[in-house]
């Protein structure tokens, strides 16, 4: 699938002015009677709406005059090109379109929302180890000794497909994520695949409207599919995260990722003239038509299912067999995948600087009785498009087909410039490659942003006295056992996670590998083959949609802060780590809407800018919203994944969460704020806060002196403090290496200095970390740590309880271990048994 | 291949010996529990290969024990009959994929079988038939099989009275 680029001005002019050939003599069109240039406006907003292709009028508008202007009809096949390459999921028209935002007190027009924000910090940036951003099917950065290898990541999102069939919904989508780290650069070998869910609660009990599902189905369906699929492709699913809230019962989200490996010489493609465009993989079926367009609309009972198809992972095994040799031997040019559009989009895309033919009848195919548009258009899975010089063809065929997949030309890239389709003999599409790809009008969006109106909810943590305190235990209890908190076993435990043999740091950890960690490391010696080199990588994610309620700027800088300190607990070199983007917003027509998307895109800016991370890779899914069971607009909550990568230098000196002794020093770095906005606190007591705010800058410094200690060894485990704040990463730590731990929280630094007992647990202030340390390196973490804020605030023990004094000195909080655990460990089965 | 077939249509049903523990069936049973059929009792699940071409019954029986089951745990049946009607509490759920979805375990199995140096069927689809054991309404069962088994989207289902 397309990689979100920005858009590109310079040809924006070429293509208005771009000359379209008249329909060429004596060769009928494959089909008539669009009768596109001469229809009324009503009919033809009747036509788009029949044969699905999502166009607003401004762009039917343009390809109607660009038409008018070439003196002939458009065929079918050009119209669904053109809708296709145009829709939201290949041009991410909002993101790369113009917006007028305003937030009350400025108003500031972008021309480009990606190209202003995301990309203009990767940019200013320029950091070195990013070796291909935003360009190609993933983003690609540096990795291991010597400069040989390098990493493709990648993240999509599977959303409309997995709301109507959550199973094939989601094989579907990490198939397709995979296809892309596979069509990045000369292709890479996937080595990981993460998932990420964002669900309506399990036990959700409300009415559901015609055709949805309800949400366990949904979860039961979308982690069977991520599970087989991944499965049987042999690639280890060793990361991701879980979300509930049931704003997202009719549009759950699904996030997809894949990082592969691959030869840095392997990291550029081009297409010459002169090349053949040669089909691999699967055959061609009526599977799907209409996925990219279909993301262009919002769901409701009647949308087009004719967009749902099953995955088939043992034909992308294949694919992926033969490819890796091929490539190898260098036996092609270029690559990429059939994602959304499926030949259209990736012929299109490759051909995009030169031109191509296409001859449709070469095509392998499922059924006989299929349309040529059909064929330009399925989206078959499990293909991909090749250029592939003419001499290295009769190899790659043996090859692929010794691997017992298909393979065969469909005709040559061409320097015309234009794109030329025929079907035995009969055109299906002659469009001009400018306009296709820069033709297209710019609409501008309104957006606006109003701050959100005071709640009236009294405020976290200021109820003090003897009462509360001796709840402290009972809420920490319940936090744990909450559904965004609790043990994700059922889930993880679905998935091979060890396949590949290089999952250093594992998903889950502990005295009995049950524990929560924080990211996952993988050592991609089966690909590399070099066994002396024992760099690794980190992967990690930060996703907080309660905090977007309150302000999505500051949900993308806790995400990105987030993600950081889930590498650097896993021991991971975050000055050189890369993030990438995943937007799920509501329609971007309602201007409230797309303000809140705006922020959090100058969220994802600042986060750049200041850890200094750059911004790899991305993708946006919009129109996140349908109608509820009284008609009424359900919108999900703004969502922002961001997923961070960072290189392991040495995979030996990569840590685990979990307490590895009694007698250990703990300490805390950062400050505890009064932030409880959003927190899980709020939610769960009624009250509320102030979000929390990272200061980029500051974390950064805090983040350099943490990585230090840890390279020199002085850190036995660390855990980052995020939904629940300290009392649940205190406690996951504690119950994951069963010891138990003292401390006291008028050791604790805090801002201001007088904040309440249940404050300084339970809040969410970010950019904190909890380490472990051996009294005997004490000194030496206290110089590590110098100039950063960070105190001792108590140790751990063998006695197998969490005790908590508080400011006053008295014991506020004293729990079992074992009843912290079974609380958090019995949530999932229980709902889904 | 073609959408028309031409040659037998025979199933081949594929389950684990009743002295093995069906953990899927325990699974289907406990969706079906929280899913409005709090009566049912248990759930053993089959696969069925539906398999269309020129292949005579020894070649099915060969497939069958060869490459469709393991002979330690499974036990399987050459059917060209549909099972015998019998109610008593007894319900036997199939459910299919739609012809136009792609059935990528039943395009698997064609090649598989090819391989074994048997005649290629022209079609393979895979389904999984659920036998259920306990007392409920047809329109019930199908009401709570499109909540749990089947997406009407993607499936098609069939729900019998039936004694195995």
């Amino acid at each position: 699938m397309t990689e979100r680029r920005p858009a590109a001005a310079p040809n924006g002019k070429r293509a208005t002015t771009a000359p379209v050939v008249p329909a060429a003599r004596g060769q009928a069109p494959a089909d008539e009677g669009l009768r596109f240039t001469t229809l009324p406006p009503k009919e033809l907003k009747e036509l788009n709406a029949k044969l699905g292709w999502s166009l607003n009028d401004v762009e039917l508008e343009a390809i109607r005059a660009h038409f008018k202007k070439a003196g002939r009809e458009p065929s079918r096949g050009e119209v669904e090109t053109i809708a296709q390459t145009w829709s939201e999921h290949c041009k991410h028209k909002t993101f790369n379109g113009p917006v007028r935002y305003s937030d009350g007190k400025k108003s500031r027009v972008f021309r480009s929302l990606f190209a202003e924000t995301i990309v203009k910090a990767t940019k200013e940036l320029s950091s070195p180890w990013c070796l291909s951003v935003f360009k190609d099917n993933a983003g690609i950065v540096q990795f291991g000794k010597g400069g040989r290898w390098a990493l493709a990541v990648k993240v999509e999102t599977h959303n409309h497909p997995c709301a109507v069939e959550p199973y094939g919904g989601a094989e579907t989508g990490i198939g397709g994520v995979i296809r892309d780290v596979l069509g990045a650069g000369l292709g890479a070998k996937p080595v990981l695949n993460t998932d990420t869910f964002c669900l309506a609660r399990p036990d959700y009990s409300g009415e559901l409207p015609e055709g949805a599902l309800h949400p366990v189905r949904t979860l039961r369906g979308v982690v069977a599919g991520v599970r087989d699929y991944g499965n049987r492709m042999g690639i280890p699913t060793a990361g991701g995260g879980l979300w509930f809230d049931d704003d997202y019962r009719l549009n759950p989200l699904v996030f997809c990722g894949t990082v592969g490996i691959l030869p840095t010489w392997a990291v550029r493609k081009e297409v010459k003239p002169g090349d053949l465009i040669v089909a691999v993989g699967g055959p061609t079926g009526r599977d799907g038509l209409h996925g990219a367009t279909f993301s262009s609309t919002t769901m409701d009972g009647e949308t087009d299912r004719a967009a749902v198809q099953i995955g088939h992972p043992l034909n992308e095994k294949r694919v992926l067999d033969a490819l890796m040799v091929a490539r190898d031997r260098r036996l092609y040019r270029g690559v990429t995948d059939c994602g959304a559009g499926g030949f259209s989009s990736a012929i299109g895309e490759l051909a995009r600087d030169c031109g191509a033919r296409v001859e449709l009848e070469k095509a392998p195919l499922k059924c006989s009785d299929l349309e040529p548009w059909e064929i330009w258009l399925s989206e078959a899975q499990e293909r991909m498009v090749l250029a592939v010089p003419p001499k290295s063809y009769p190899e790659l065929e043996r090859l692929f087909h010794a691997e017992g997949t298909g393979c065969s030309v469909l005709g040559e890239f061409t320097k015309t410039g234009r794109l030329v389709v025929t079907h035995k003999g009969a055109r299906v599409a002659d469009l001009d490659m400018g306009f296709l790809h820069d033709g297209m009008p710019r609409v501008e969006r309104r957006a606006v942003w109003t701050e959100g109106s005071k709640p009236k909810r009294g405020p976290c943590g200021a109820r003090g006295g003897p009462a509360v305190r001796g709840r402290l235990g009972s809420i920490l209890t319940r936090m744990l056992a909450h559904l965004n908190v609790c043990s994700r076993e059922w889930v993880i435990r679905q998935y091979d996670h060890e396949v590949q043999a290089g999952t250093v740091i594992k998903p889950l950890q502990g005295q009995r590998h049950d524990g929560p960690g924080d990211a996952c490391v993988i050592w991609p010696v089966a690909a590399t083959g070099d066994w002396e080199d024992r760099s690794g990588f980190a992967v990690g994610h930060g996703l907080n949609p309660s905090y977007g309620r309150v302000d999505p700027y500051w949900m993308a800088l806790c995400c990105a802060d987030e993600a950081l300190r889930n590498l650097l607990c896993a021991g991971a070199d975050i000055s050189k780590a890369s993030f990438l983007d995943n937007f799920c917003w509501a329609s971007p027509e309602v201007p409230e809407q797309l303000g809140g998307l705006v922020r959090a895109a100058l969220g994802c800016h600042d986060a750049a800018k200041g850890y200094g991370i750059p911004f790899i890779s991305g993708k946006d899914s919009l129109y996140n919203q349908s109608r509820d069971e009284k008609g009424r607009e359900l919108a999900i909550p703004g969502t922002l994944l961001i997923t961070a990568v960072a290189p392991v230098p040495d995979i030996t000196h990569s840590l685990t969460m979990d307490f590895k002794g009694p007698g250990n020093s703990l300490f805390l770095v950062g400050v505890t704020k009064d932030e409880t906005g959003g927190s899980l606190l709020s939610q769960m007591e009624g009250c509320s806060g102030e979000v929390p705010k990272p200061d980029p800058k500051a974390a950064a410094r805090s983040f350099k002196a943490v990585a230090e200690a840890i390279s020199k060894k002085l850190v036995l485990s660390a855990h980052d403090l995020s939904d629940g704040g300290l009392g649940v990463a205190l406690s996951e730590m504690a119950f994951s290496g069963e010891f138990g731990a003292s401390i006291e929280l008028d050791q604790i630094l805090t801002s201001p200095a007088m904040l309440s007992d249940e404050t300084i647990l339970f809040s969410e202030s970010p950019s904190r970390i909890l380490l472990e340390v051996s009294p005997k390196d004490d000194l030496a973490v206290m110089r590590a740590l110098k100039g950063v804020p960070a105190r001792r605030i108590g140790s751990t023990t063998a006695n197998p309880l969490i005790k908590v004094s508080g400011l006053d000195g008295s014991v506020v909080l004293e729990t079992l271990l074992v009843e912290l655990k079974a609380a958090w460990q019995k949530t999932l089965p229980e709902l889904l048994k | 291949m073609s959408l028309i077939a031409t040659g037998t249509t025979n199933l081949i049903e594929v389950r684990l010996r009743p002295d093995f523990a069906d953990a899927a069936g325990q699974a289907a049973l406990a969706q079906l529990q929280h899913a409005g059929f709090p009566a049912a009792r248990s759930v053993r699940m089959s696969t069925v290969y539906e398999i269309c071409g020129t292949l005579n019954q020894s070649h099915l029986q060969q497939a069958a024990r060869e490459l469709l089951s393991d002979g330690v745990t499974h036990e399987f049946k050459v059917l060209n009959t549909p099972p015998v009607l019998d109610g008593m509490n007894h319900w036997r759920v199939e459910v299919w994929l739609k012809p136009t979805v792609t059935d990528p375990t039943g395009e698997s199995v064609r090649r598989a079988i090819a391989e074994l140096g048997l005649p290629e069927p022209e079609r393979v689809r895979c389904g999984t038939a659920y036998r259920i054991l306990g007392k409920t309404t047809r329109n019930v069962l199908e009401r709570v099989v499109r909540r749990t088994f089947a997406n009407p989207v993607i499936h098609t289902f069939t729900v019998t009275e039936a004694y195995d």
